[in-house]
């Protein structure tokens, strides 16, 4: 559906290289979210799609046509913006009938006004019609925004970090509304967040991005589980992930204070060899398990009780270390307690940020 | 030939379509210089064009339909014509003296209206009144109370026993006169962006000063003064330069002349006369330029200060 | 000694406040004296029976009606052009990209510095040139645009979120069409507090029509009355009843609008 080849951005004011070489493939009727720190290029990428800005190279594919030499409005596209961009001076059902009453696309006043009403029963926002932007909550501006950009039936719809501006509770709400409704009516549908959890909920997959390289592209368990590489490792998880500089001596993976046997890992895991020399080890703080045998022994310095977990901190091989535990193991501040770790499930990488384990 | 003719004029034509069809841009739209072109073509003629012509004509001489060069002369004739001196030395009395007292008159009034009077509406309402209305009325008005004989200036003198002052018609009282009319149709406008001005000080810094125990006075100097700062800059600034444009004021009060014996003349003035009464077209235009330089330099020089001020 | 000088202060702020009106107030008062009265001495205060007939006898003696008719005619239409040109110029400063953009932004705010009292001798020239000296044209056309407007309005639009004008490109608005139904209502403010000031300072302009005009016929209020000033000699109370007649219509827009005028002179700084 959506096919974007080699496309590369350089903001011609400052020079700045937003997009390096993008290269992404989505379906009819996906919901992906492109997810990463500011900067990272992913609203670069959603403006590009729109036609708000220009590509510096590359092109962009809808259903195998080429879009960017096209007018965002001949682009078959809705658009919500962080902001939702309502028109304070109309009214709810006046915004929605907007796009159908300018331009060439233009419907007889009587239509507009039956296919936006159609579409905010969808949106469950009809009682709304009368009143102006201005005196309604977030949640509701979010809801006629979406409306808005659907009303002329796009083929794909791009969202510009959209919860941003709600409270937290009401983002829970909204975006398992927006899954329901673009499921429901089958549009293909790109979110741009900064919020893992968001996008992790949303998605059918996700893209996550760095410095204009998009990083890994998957469903969102394997970002979790598989991450492509130590990037990706540190942005998904909270707690973020434990990392440890380890050298390889033998068949030990060294650290300061403790040694990985590599005889334990799980043979099938392994993306390349592992030669001598120096090796980032990442474990999660889930995968320190409490043991009787343990690989080492430490003094536990605060534990920090979220709900039925605790997070235990210490020090280890010189690292400031987060790890999770039951509540109900009861461990306690200074007390001393041993460690094993889940050897399925750590991960190594090259000093280059390279997933090798 | 006809034909070869046509098939080029018909591949200019599809040429031409083609670079018509430019392909779509999100980051540059020359159709902008559509929007533009209104508002363009009147300040091309009507800013930027009368801008070569006042140096272009400051170097001619003869009349406007048959100009001739003649260098510099203009310029020398101008800066040698005591008339020139009057007019340039009264500019900067004038702007020496309105601007300060004006400014400081105006600082009264707006501070004591921000901090001791309650129905400030009317009172800015009143004080911003000399601000809008005609400034060639308002001088009719001005010389009538400024008159000799029966003017109500002269009579309120009177009460203290002054004798009647000939505000209009003695050439060592006409640039009095003016600049009292300079300083009452000044305050409007400065007594307006002080008290915006003071509106925007933040309200804590005073609430924090009072339980500090800070006098009035105190917080006058160390807190509004300062804060104030930039907006007394740009005043002075507009100030200046405004004063340095007199003309209108003199024109009223003094009954569509400069004074008794051009005693109230100014650089506007000048080039006024200079060019449409005396018809010398290039001395006023040498005149309008050394006075564009004038109020250039004093441009430059207090945006440069403003800058310093604001860091 | 902290009351003493509140005192004070607010002493001077009232007398400043007395000599700021009594010009206004006088020179309504003297437009109803009789010629003895305006120039008796001591002078008279209040006039015995308000004499509402100078107003005519000022109108007869000179065509204020006709001065009148052509101040409205012109600022209005200039006011209208000025709004109409500036809100197309800022729309394209502010919401559009294109090259050139910056320079242009930059040259325009140096012309910005040309004091008109420079540029407005050899406009005449222009005019001439054009052989519309004395007309409606001349008048008017010098004012249809005017920089200082536009950056005043730029700097408003610039508080219109630019994702207005992307959502409305990406539902297929276009351009014009922003402007008339997006734009327009949203700085309705400022485009009345603009058009406001634009009429007053057409209303009070005065250096202008006094070189491009030469007939009775096409003069506005201000040279009308000032040759009328110079032509009536000594006939006080008919001069105030002009200068009422040119300030009255100022005086009533002023109260009935005050709180815009004020604020969009404080908001753009400008000195009349």
């Amino acid at each position: 559906m959506i096919k974007i080849e080699n496309l590369r951005k350089v903001y011609s004011d400052n020079g700045y290289e937003a997009l390096k070489s993008i290269n992404l493939e989505m379906n009819e009727g996906e919901l992906v979210c492109l997810l990463g720190p500011s900067g990272c290029g992913k609203t670069t990428i959603l403006n590009l799609l729109a036609g708000l800005l220009d590509p510096t190279s590359g092109d962009i594919k809808f259903d195998n046509d080429s879009v960017i030499n096209k007018h965002p409005k001949d682009r078959n596209i809705g658009l919500v913006f962080q902001n939702y961009a309502l028109y304070p001076h109309m009214t709810v059902l006046q915004n929605v009938m907007f796009p159908l009453t300018v331009g060439k696309n233009k419907v007889s006043k009587q239509e507009a006004e039956t296919r936006a009403k159609k579409y905010m029963e969808i949106t469950n926002i009809l009682e709304l019609a009368d009143k102006k932007p201005g005196n309604m909550s977030g949640g509701q501006q979010q809801r006629v925004a979406i409306t808005r950009a659907l009303v002329q039936n796009p083929k794909v719809l791009l969202l510009d970090e959209p919860l941003s501006n709600l409270d937290a509770r009401l983002r829970l709400r909204i975006r398992e509304e927006i899954r329901r409704l673009v499921k429901e009516i089958g549009i293909t549908t790109i979110f741009v967040t900064h919020d893992q959890e968001e996008a992790l909920s949303i998605s059918d997959r996700i893209v996550i991005m760095d410095s204009g390289i998009v990083q890994q592209f998957d469903i969102p368990q394997n970002l979790y589980l598989e991450p492509a590489n130590l990037f990706v490792a540190k942005f998904m998880g909270n707690p973020i992930i434990n990392l440890f500089t380890a050298e390889k001596n033998g068949n030990n993976l060294t650290t300061k204070d403790f040694s990985i046997n590599l005889n334990l890992l799980t043979k099938d895991r392994f993306k390349g060899e592992l030669n001598k020399g120096k090796y980032i080890v990442g474990i999660r703080p889930e995968y320190f398990v409490l043991s009787q045998s343990p690989l080492f022994n430490v003094a536990i310095e605060s534990v920090e009780l979220i709900g039925k977990d605790a997070i235990l901190n210490f020090n280890i091989s010189g690292e400031h270390v987060k790890s999770i535990t039951d509540i109900n193991e009861k461990i306690q501040e200074n007390q001393t307690v041993g460690f094993d770790i889940d050897y399925s499930k750590i991960y190594i990488f090259n000093e280059d940020g390279t997933r090798v384990y | 030939m006809t034909t070869v003719k046509f098939i080029y004029l018909m591949k200019m034509e599809q040429g031409y379509i083609n670079m018509r069809k430019l392909k779509y841009s999100a980051e540059n739209s020359p159709k902008a210089w559509l929007f533009l072109l209104p508002a363009l073509i009147i300040i091309g003629i009507f800013n930027v064009l009368p801008l070569y012509k006042t140096f272009y004509i400051s170097l001619h001489t003869g009349t406007l339909n048959n100009l001739r060069f003649n260098g510099l002369q203009n310029f020398s004739i101008v800066l040698q014509d005591a008339r020139f001196h009057t007019a340039i030395k009264n500019t900067a009395l004038y702007a020496g003296v309105v601007v300060p007292i004006g400014l400081i008159i105006s600082m009264i009034i707006a501070v004591t209206i921000f901090d001791k009077i309650k129905n400030k509406a009317i009172f800015e309402t009143i004080f911003f009144i000399p601000y809008l209305t005609s400034v060639i009325a308002i001088g009719i008005v001005f010389r009538f109370l400024f008159n000799e004989q029966y003017g109500f200036i002269n009579y309120m003198l009177s009460w203290f026993g002054i004798e009647a002052i000939n505000f209009l018609n003695d050439p060592s009282m006409s640039m009095t006169s003016l600049i009292i009319f300079g300083i009452w149709s000044g305050l409007a406008f400065n007594i307006i962006i002080l008290l915006s001005g003071l509106r925007n000080i933040d309200d804590s810094y005073y609430k924090v000063a009072d339980m500090f125990g800070a006098t009035k006075k105190e917080q006058f100097f160390r807190i509004t003064l300062p804060q104030m700062i930039p907006i007394i800059t740009f005043l002075l600034m507009v100030n200046f330069i405004n004063a340095f444009k007199v003309y209108a004021q003199v024109y009223s009060l003094f009954n569509a002349s400069a004074g008794i014996a051009n005693s109230a003349s100014t650089g506007v003035f000048y080039i006024f006369t200079k060019f449409w009464q005396e018809h010398r077209y290039g001395q006023g235009m040498a005149a309008a330029v050394i006075l564009f330089f004038l109020i250039l330099f004093f441009t430059v020089i207090q945006n440069w200060v403003l800058k310093k001020i604001s860091k | 000694m902290e009351k003493l000088n509140s005192f004070i202060a607010k002493g001077f702020v009232v007398f400043m406040s007395i000599i700021t009106l009594f010009p206004f107030v006088y020179m309504i008062l003297a437009s109803l004296m009789t010629f003895q009265e305006a120039t008796s001495i001591p002078p008279t205060i209040f006039p015995e029976v308000p004499q509402f007939e100078n107003y005519s006898v000022a109108m007869e003696q000179a065509p204020f009606a006709k001065y009148f008719v052509n101040t409205v005619f012109v600022s209005t239409v200039s006011t209208i052009g000025t709004l109409i040109t500036s809100i197309l110029a800022a729309f394209a400063f502010v919401k559009l990209e294109f090259k050139g953009k910056d320079m242009l932004v930059l040259g325009m705010a140096a012309l910005l510095m040309v004091p008109y009292e420079v540029t407005v001798f050899t406009n005449y020239q222009t005019i001439a040139q054009m052989n519309l000296l004395d007309t409606y044209s001349a008048l008017i056309i010098p004012s249809l645009a005017s920089i200082f407007y536009i950056f005043y309005l730029k700097n408003y639009l610039t508080s219109v979120p630019i994702s207005y004008y992307k959502a409305a490109k990406v539902d297929g608005c276009g351009d014009l069409e922003f402007i008339v139904r997006i734009l327009i209502p949203l700085i309705k403010p400022a485009l009345f507090t603009m058009a406001i000031l634009s009429f007053i300072s057409g209303w009070n302009s005065f250096l202008w029509p006094i070189l491009v005009t030469n007939s009775t016929d096409m003069r506005l209020l201000s040279n009308g009355l000032s040759s009328f000033a110079t032509e009536s000699g000594t006939h006080v109370h008919l001069q105030m009843a002009a200068s009422t007649i040119s300030i009255v219509p100022i005086l009533i827009i002023y109260l009935v609008f005050r709180k815009q005028i004020i604020r969009g002179v404080v908001k753009s700084g400008v000195k009349g």
